[in-house]
């Protein structure tokens, strides 16, 4: 069950998702994706998760125009958009039961395309997913726990997460360099 | 005998980066036995071989694991129980080290929680210290130094962490190396078969960008010496 003050924090993103929709402002979806890793990763609430994957997908979905031509494009992405009003109605009424099965509706959203449009979907979520799973590792969280919390492979997120900067943060480096090399040529001598 | 524990990534990441025949070759130089944990083949075996994207490169892995490069450690009934209560005391450990003013932080898993119990475990049985190779940050950062753990925790989620400070000996002493120090060892031995000059920072480049947490001025530093 999230908290009543988490409802409230999602609720007011979600809103803000729908304004920006309403001014084409994508790259303001994707930073609202953002402001649920702090929360995912202190709390690792499969829902709260799920919301900052769907706003992410989302971004990701409205910056290609070669989806919007597919056939079941514009019925997919009216569910879509309809599962996100009723997750804030559900959080308006404090309804945390109609707002997990709204993020499940959208879920199922998925299941119910097919072709070229399906696999897009499919690979923009696993996406989505990796994304938020690197952001969540940067913040602390181990590889094998963030991993876990998205249900992605620690291929997938090793992958990703190398092409960012995690490894460049000064806090990150805990031993000498040649202490490190030192200690790997006394296991091998 | 020596033993050397691996954790998942510098696997995965050997696999990645087509290095395993170099592994290989390290382990025949070895003058001892590389051991994973359970936890540690099925995710880099089992579940993978599954995933149709990393399919070949955990049939590769199994290759070794077939032709013993690295295996399961040999435990008894009584040393697999005692390995999955410290797997659990770890984890229970590392998941209440650190809390918000709401809660506390879940930091490890159960595969990284394993592989430090092995450790501990061998540690007892051969007399000395068994070193870990693991790339990924936070179990490295909680071993060597936790406090910087919290200060990055604290200045990503903009909020301040408390810590059971007491917690943090129970993680000191374990030896950790990274993928891109034994690839160091391997370059050193000549190992690899590539020969090229800028070979071995590339080398060390690949395990960057496939999950080894290593700084830029390291990976620098690395490929001069």
């Amino acid at each position: 069950m999230i908290k009543i003050e988490e409802q409230k924090h999602i609720l007011d993103i979600l809103k803000k998702v729908m304004d920006a929709l309403q001014k084409k402002d994508y790259i303001k979806i994707k930073n609202l994706s953002n402001q649920f890793v702090h929360h995912s990763s202190v709390h690792q609430d499969a829902d709260v998760i799920s919301i900052a994957v769907i706003i992410y997908s989302l971004s990701k979905m409205l910056e290609r125009e070669d989806y919007k031509k597919e056939k079941d494009w514009k019925a997919f992405y009216s569910s879509y958009l309809t599962t996100i009003k009723r997750m804030i109605k559900a959080l308006e009424k404090k309804d945390d039961k109609a707002f997990h099965l709204e993020i499940e509706a959208n879920r199922r959203l998925l299941e119910k395309l097919s072709g070229s449009l399906k696999s897009n979907m499919k690979d923009v979520l696993n996406r989505a997913k990796i994304n938020k799973a690197s952001r969540i590792y940067e913040h602390g969280i181990s590889m094998g726990k963030t991993a876990k919390i998205l249900g992605i492979t620690l291929w997938e997120l090793a992958e990703y997460s190398g092409r960012t900067g995690v490894g460049n943060v000064n806090l990150g480096v805990t031993m000498e360099l040649k202490d490190r090399i030192k200690l790997a040529e006394e296991i091998f001598k | 005998m020596k033993y050397l524990i691996f954790d998942a990534g510098p696997l995965i990441n050997f696999s990645m980066n087509g290095l395993l025949d170099s592994l290989e070759r390290l382990k025949e130089n070895f003058k001892g036995e590389f051991l994973i944990t359970k936890e540690v083949k099925e995710e880099i075996i089992d579940h993978p071989k599954t995933v149709k994207r990393f399919q070949l490169g955990a049939i590769r892995l199994e290759q070794l694991f077939n032709k013993g490069v690295f295996k399961l450690a040999d435990l008894n009934t009584e040393e697999v129980d005692e390995l999955k209560r410290l797997r659990d005391t770890y984890m229970q450990q590392a998941n209440s080290m650190f809390k918000t003013k709401k809660k506390p932080v879940h930091l490890l898993d159960k595969g990284e929680c394993a592989v430090l119990a092995l450790s501990t475990i061998m540690k007892r049985k051969c007399k000395e210290d068994v070193p870990i190779v693991i790339d990924e940050r936070t179990t490295r950062i909680i071993i060597e130094n936790p406090q910087n753990l919290k200060k990055l925790m604290e200045k990503k989620l903009h909020a301040k962490i408390n810590a059971k400070t007491e917690t943090y000996d129970l993680f000191k002493g374990f030896k950790i190396i990274r993928s891109t120090e034994l690839a160091y060892i391997i370059h050193k031995k000549d190992l690899f078969k590539i020969k090229h000059p800028k070979a071995f920072e590339a080398i060390v480049y690949g395990l960057k960008f496939k999950g080894t947490s290593i700084s830029e001025k390291e990976v620098q530093a690395l490929s001069k010496m």
